[in-house]
């Protein structure tokens, strides 16, 4: 903490800290049912999401980047522009089609967790493909080396590829997890922040600023943060053992 | 063990920081700072840095003066100067979305076979304009306010038959609205009634009165419950509305409140001594007083413009307002939100009663 004469310029800053640290904790110790919808609700879609975009983006990744074709390098710049899709884009993308009036109407997927998830699987994958294809780009030759010194056939080749980025792959999992739960303007679009429905801890903090309740915001965005340092405290744990 | 520890790290934290702020009385810096920020974005927008300037000195001035210890906690320095007056009635209405209506999709093709849940938006009417209704949206606010926050229109049309209850098929009903019915807590108070004792499950989706609208036409809607009458005429005349079985009209107005004009206590622009709220609104952009504007296209936003002096030209369009931004702020954002930034920048503005009183009544906040 710093002295005195600093003390006094920063004590309102403190106090609004302050404030939002207990009424985070209030919060939580409260069980707010609302609260553990939410929390609920951005587990399920953050966790579900990521892990999809991981089934889908590892083989992708893994065949991208240990693979020898034309128009490789193509598909690579294709990826790279997909991670940078702006989420509001994405939402709005998936608005038009699922909306009312849009081309997947009979789906009836609008404002559900289903095409949040949807959503985000086309946001994170391209991450995931994009950081695995960097890694295995990387150790793809001596791989190749090895598999072709034990004879090994194109399955067994891309099973030992896999087998050697597992410490990325966790890696590239948090990534993925950590775009997903933090992701405010796709979700917000396509969810449409419906109490106990689609609501969720982004949606919920952009809500409470809307109404000015700042400090409520920030108790949210705490515990937003604490849960994303369990997973995170969780994931690392395991990805050790692979090391 | 690491959760444990991971807590009691977190707590440690709390009560250190909590031992630190014991002098000084509780402010709104934070708030001070997002509303600084936020009309900094606003101006930026506006291609202003002048407005940006002037709101920051000005919060930096409120929350300098706070620091010094004059203003207890949670008092709140916004003011109603001006209310009651017959062009700030505020009149909500609600209108069932007709699934035959003509929605096109994106590209301007007709979209014939839009899924609209009307035995449900007809359940939810029905309810809202019954006698039980009726009273619970009349009573709403008495206990906590002493007065009502909406009143009900005399000549507000009424429902005396039997409401259907839920099937499988009519359960969800999609409402589309305004933050102001969502955010006041009049949702929260009358649909539990309604879901408890028929079935239903509703889904609120609020934003401005011009979104809202836009979320009905885009098919995603059962019914709207809204306050700005000429984008509802619109609504209408485009043929997006439904007229319910014993009806004699598509837009069913039932209540009603009060828009009221907010400024600082001391009134520089005189606007309480304002003849009528025209002369108001022509005081303050005269004066060049500070005024917050929602800028979103909301029911409230709808309203402002119409209440200045014609010959400023204020519309919905950004250009018409860019000769105006060193006192006039667009900050397209929520009721609450501008009503925060209105009070740190000691500014005017426009909104409507039970969003105000609910700030007030929280200090500042919007719970």
């Amino acid at each position: 903490m710093p002295g005195r004469v600093r003390r006094c310029a920063d004590v309102e800053g403190n106090k609004n800290m302050q404030t939002a640290i207990q009424k985070a904790i209030a919060l939580i110790l409260s069980g707010d049912r609302e609260l553990c919808n939410i929390l609920l609700v951005t587990a399920k879609m953050s966790l579900s999401s990521s892990f999809i975009a991981l089934c889908i983006g590892v083989p992708i990744g893994i065949w991208l980047g240990s693979g020898r074709f034309p128009g490789r390098g193509i598909l690579v710049v294709l990826n790279r522009t997909l991670m940078g899709m702006p989420p509001v884009v994405c939402g709005l993308l998936f608005y038009m089609l699922f909306s009312g009036v849009g081309p997947f109407r009979k789906l009836r997927l609008l404002f559900t967790v289903k095409i949040m998830i949807l959503a985000q699987v086309c946001l994170i994958t391209p991450l995931v493909v994009g950081n695995m294809e960097t890694y295995v780009s990387g150790i793809a030759g001596s791989v190749r080396e090895t598999a072709k010194g034990l004879g090994l056939g194109a399955a067994k080749t891309f099973l030992l590829l896999a087998n050697e980025s597992l410490y990325e792959i966790f890696s590239v999992y948090l990534l993925a997890f950590a775009r997903a739960i933090a992701e405010v303007g796709a979700v917000s679009m396509v969810g449409g922040a419906i109490a106990w429905k689609t609501n969720v801890m982004t949606t919920a903090i952009m809500q409470y600023t809307n109404r000015g309740n700042f400090s409520l915001g920030i108790a949210l965005g705490i515990i937003l943060m604490t849960v994303s340092l369990m997973v995170n405290v969780v994931i690392t744990l395991l990805q050790r053992r692979f090391r | 063990m690491k959760k444990k520890s991971l807590l009691a790290l977190l707590l440690t934290v709390a009560m250190v920081s909590g031992l630190f702020t014991g002098c000084g009385n509780g402010g709104k810096t934070e708030t001070t700072a997002a509303a600084t920020e936020a009309a900094k974005e606003t101006a930026g927008e506006t291609e202003a840095a002048t407005a940006a300037d002037d709101a920051t000195t000005a919060a930096a001035e409120t929350s300098a003066a706070e620091t010094e210890g004059q203003a207890a906690a949670g008092s709140v320095n916004t003011v109603i100067l001006k209310e009651a007056d017959d062009k700030m009635i505020n009149t909500y209405t609600v209108i069932a979305v007709d699934p035959e209506a003509p929605f096109t999709d994106e590209n301007g093709n007709a979209v014939s076979d839009v899924a609209v849940n009307t035995a449900g938006a007809d359940a939810l009417i029905q309810f809202l304009l019954s006698e039980e209704g009726k009273t619970a949206a009349a009573e709403f606010g008495q206990e906590e306010f002493g007065d009502s926050l909406f009143y009900l229109l005399e000549d507000a049309p009424a429902y005396e038959g039997e409401i259907a209850e839920a099937t499988e098929e009519t359960k969800t009903i999609r409402l589309s609205t305004t933050t102001s019915v969502n955010d006041s807590g009049l949702l929260g108070e009358l649909l539990p009634i309604f879901e408890e004792k028929y079935g239903y499950t509703v889904e609120v989706q609020s934003a401005g009165t011009g979104k809202a609208i836009a979320a009905a036409q885009y098919g995603n809607a059962d019914l709207i419950l809204v306050h700005a009458k000429s984008s509802e005429e619109e609504f209408v005349e485009a043929g997006f509305a439904r007229t319910l079985e014993g009806f004699d009209s598509e837009r069913l107005s039932f209540m009603y409140n009060y828009f009221v004009l907010c400024g600082p206590t001391e009134d520089p622009a005189g606007v309480k001594d304002a003849e009528s709220v025209l002369d108001a609104f022509k005081s303050i952009a005269d004066g060049k007083y500070p005024f917050i504007s929602r800028g979103d296209g909301s029911g409230t936003h709808t309203k402002e413009l119409s209440l200045w002096p014609e010959d400023l030209g204020i519309t919905k369009e950004a250009d018409s307002f860019v000769d105006y931004t060193d006192w006039y702020t667009s900050a397209n954002a929520g009721m609450g939100a501008c009503l925060v930034m209105a009070e740190e920048t000691q500014a005017y503005i426009l909104t409507d009663k039970a969003t105000f009183l609910t700030f007030v009544a929280n200090g500042g906040v919007m719970e």
